[in-house]
């Protein structure tokens, strides 16, 4: 029953999103403009189906409604019932319907919003959403459906990857799904502009919150993930470069390329091919992204099935470039004649080279993650490349980057004067240079972690100069206190306050990565009960192995006294955890967190005989809490940058008026 | 001369992006191959960094007292080649069962295998197994935790 309606809710809502389609092509064609509106229809008919098919399939997980497929597949009568909800993005089906749910939501949210402006291009804008959402309605609805039923019907689930029980699985999916999504907001507007042949900067303005928002779940899907990674797999790192996370990781960086090289359109009406071809790539990953991840074509953990789902994707996802960038192509004569470049020292040009930095990253990283496949397919000999290429392949471009956080917020537009420099970077690198001799002095004496954080301060110094300058300003003009001119100049400015406190947790990101990459030490042994590990200022000492018994699983732990300089810390007890439905156990890492280092904890193997020897895998990880901290600080940022508030401004900055005018 | 400029510029951050591509490509760039292709290649591939994916022949497995060296055989149905190996092996790997090895093989014919790095699975492997008539277990459904990060990966293959 539960399938039905859910299956049938979903085979509705496709016909709708053709509909959808349809409609304004109709509207167009007849001059009809009832049928532009159809459009609207269309999208808030979907919104209500598939939130109805998603309620269904949620209610067969809680339910635990062994009779639908997935549900047996992805629970226990055993798993509790939150788990049961997040079985939803357990597996690929549910985690389709979930995109499509969220995809709609925005649809839904953008349809809403917008019913009374932008009369022309809004009928396209849905037709865009409605194109995606057919997109995955189809291939939910025909080939790969949640809510097929099995007969006869399992007494039990199978349950899911144990891995995937940890309360950061809940929020990394969603939140990923979430940025992806996001993203296709500023796609379909960029779309619709070049259908209504208004490629001027309204559909920036429109959707520069949407951009915002999706860019900051991404982030943030980004950084739970490699947290999940961390703290869950238990392998000691954030980030392994596996092909996933990089499908998570490659739309960041169009993404990141667009919000910045936006203003210079905004500003200087420049970049106007540029930009409409970042967002088509940036919506085109994600969903690359999902063909790499749910296709199989490249197994990772996060790789669950092999289906036709892949081949759909691709289909789809050339059908996109295809059309978009033809799109671009046919309006090209639209788009000629932008301002040049005034000079090579600008804000414009800082700006640029952040793009060409970006989208180099991103070509790297494509390239690495797509060249097994590539190689195998034409010489037949599997290759595969690791990790280190990504690094020493993309390190130089971050870091470069992170130069570039220092320079593009401050230096002038057009033509930065050497007053302009001078005024604006030579107390900050005069600081940074000073840090960096300090560092070198007592700490840190390899190259690239002393550019590294050498950079990360240059970037510091010049955001906390900037603003101290801007705040003494104030106090001057306004006579206002440090604290109420903060709020004044980030009231007056959002975007430029929000932007910079996102630099500083980016800068906050990089120096715990630099930190963690450069100096972390590894050691592994196998210890007799009361044996002692010495790494780095660390002892660890073996006090026993205990067995016990979980409703889930059956646990067995390794307590290790650990002490630092000679002053004991506690107990820490890593544990290997064996599930009945699985062949080996899942190891359960733990660590300990401080500003400075964190120690991390493996427990890899007992001996089962007489319990008394365990061996264990120690690392001892600098500055990886900064990592978490900066995520924090970019929370924050994107909350200063996109906080509604009503001011005089507003109205400046919400103009579109263009769009408006007609109908 | 304006567009000269860019031009200049362009090719530079070009070469700077294809030399960082090559170097770590050449770096990082791990062939996979199975026994029987080593031993049919052993002279060219000495001192090379590889990944082989077979199974460890049964009752060939070793480990010392210390629980971090491991000597065994690994095979892929044809060909049997010797294998060292230092660190903390994955959950699942075990005398018999199937394991994918990187690291490089030494004139003496032994291959040292050092830390793996997370990546594409034994995907190969199987296929050589299944064409000698041996079949991946639990429908080919791969168990890859952690575990692959830190010294053996095990695909779960079994005669």
């Amino acid at each position: 029953m539960t399938a039905a309606v859910g299956h049938a809710a979903v085979l509705v809502g496709f016909v709708l999103a053709l509909w959808g389609i349809a409609a304004p092509l109709i509207a167009e064609r007849t001059g009809n403009r009832i049928f532009f509106s159809a459009a609207r229809g269309a999208i808030l008919g979907q919104f209500v189906l598939v939130t109805v098919a998603a309620a269904a399939l949620i209610y067969g997980l809680v339910t635990t409604d062994f009779s639908i497929q997935y549900v047996a597949m992805n629970t226990t009568r055993a798993t509790p019932v939150y788990y049961r909800v997040t079985g939803l993005w357990g597996a690929l089906e549910g985690s389709l319907l979930l995109w499509e749910w969220i995809l709609i939501i925005f649809s839904g949210l953008v349809a809403y919003i917008y019913r009374d402006r932008h009369r022309e291009a809004m009928p396209w804008v849905l037709m865009i959403f409605s194109i995606v959402s057919a997109f995955f309605l189809g291939v939910i609805a025909f080939a790969s459906n949640p809510f097929a039923s099995v007969f006869p019907v399992p007494l039990d689930g199978r349950g899911l990857n144990p891995l995937l029980e940890d309360a950061n699985m809940m929020s990394h999916p969603p939140l990923l799904y979430t940025g992806f999504v996001g993203l296709t907001v500023p796609y379909a507007f960029a779309m619709a502009a070049l259908i209504v042949g208004k490629v001027d900067e309204a559909w920036i303005v429109t959707t520069r919150r949407w951009t915002i928002t999706a860019w900051f779940f991404l982030t943030m899907g980004n950084l739970v993930g490699a947290w999940w990674s961390y703290h869950v797999l238990g392998w000691g790192g954030y980030w392994a470069w596996d092909p996933v996370e990089n499908a998570a990781f490659m739309p960041w960086l169009p993404a990141t390329a667009f919000l910045h090289s936006v203003q210079v359109q905004e500003r200087r009406r420049m970049l106007k091919v540029w930009n409409l071809s970042l967002i088509i790539v940036a919506f085109s990953l994600t969903i690359f992204g999902t063909f790499l991840t749910r296709s199989g074509v490249l197994s990772s953990i996060h790789a669950f099935s092999n289906g036709p789902v892949g081949t759909i994707f691709l289909v789809f996802l050339g059908a996109i470039l295809l059309a978009s960038f033809g799109l671009l192509a046919y309006r090209a004569d639209l788009l000629k004649g932008q301002p040049e470049l005034d000079s090579m020292v600008s804000r414009e040009s800082a700006f640029m080279l952040n793009n060409v930095l970006l989208v180099s990253a991103l070509f790297t990283i494509f390239l690495g993650t797509i060249f097994p496949l590539i190689a195998e397919a034409v010489t037949g000999a599997p290759v595969s490349v690791g990790a280190p290429y990504f690094n020493s392949a993309t390190v130089p471009l971050f870091l470069a980057l992170v130069f570039l956080m220092a320079v593009g917020p401050m230096i002038a537009w057009r033509r930065a004067s050497w007053d302009n420099l001078r005024r604006n970077f030579l107390w900050p690198a005069a600081a940074s240079l000073a840090i960096a001799l300090m560092l070198f002095i007592f700490w840190v004496r390899d190259f690239m972690p002393l550019l590294g954080f050498t950079l990360c301060a240059f970037v510091a110094a010049s955001i906390l100069f900037d603003t101290a300058l801007a705040v003494r300003a104030r106090r001057r003009i306004a006579g206002e206190g440090i604290f109420r001119a903060l709020v004044t100049l980030a009231r007056r400015n959002q975007r430029r306050y929000g932007g910079l406190v996102v630099h500083l947790g980016i800068v906050l990101i990089a120096l715990g990565i630099a930190g963690s990459m450069s100096y972390s030490i590894e050691r592994q042994a196998t210890l007799g009960r009361g044996e002692t590990l010495a790494v780095g200022n660390y002892r660890i000492r073996f006090e026993g192995l205990r067995a016990i018994e979980q409703p889930t699983h059956y646990r067995v732990e390794g307590s290790f006294e650990v002490a630092r300089g000679g002053r004991s810390l506690g107990v820490l007890s890593p544990a290997l955890k064996f599930f009945p439905n699985q062949q080996s156990p899942v190891g359960r890492a733990v660590h300990r967190s401080t500003f400075s280092e964190d120690i991390y904890l493996i427990l890899s193997g007992f001996s089962e005989l007489d319990k008394n020897r365990a061996t264990l895998k120690v690392l001892v990880r600098p500055l990886v809490v900064w990592i978490w901290l900066g995520g924090a600080v970019i929370a924050l940022g994107t909350l200063v940058a996109i906080w509604p508030m009503k001011r005089q401004t507003a109205a400046v900055e919400e103009p579109a008026p263009e769009l408006e005018a007609v109908g | 001369m304006r567009s000269r400029r860019f031009l200049i510029g362009g090719a530079i951050i070009a070469a700077a992006l294809v030399y960082l591509i090559y170097g770590g490509m050449r770096q990082a760039m791990v062939y996979f191959v199975t026994p029987s292709e080593l031993k049919a290649q052993e002279s060219g591939s000495a001192g090379k960094f590889l990944r082989v994916g077979g199974m460890v022949v049964k009752g060939s497995l070793h480990r010392n007292a210390d629980g971090l060296t491991y000597r065994f055989q690994l095979t892929d149905g044809s060909a049997v080649i010797p294998v060292y190996f230092h660190g903390v092996p994955p959950d699942l790997f075990a005398d018999g069962k199937g394991a994918v090895v990187e690291g490089k093989i030494g004139p003496d014919g032994l291959f040292i295998a050092s830390t793996t790095r997370r990546g594409v699975q034994p995907r190969r492997a199987r296929q050589a197994l299944l064409a000698q008539g041996l079949r991946p277990r639990g429908g080919g459904k791969e168990v890859v935790t952690h575990s692959t990060m830190l010294g053996v990966t095990a695909g779960g293959i079994e005669p």
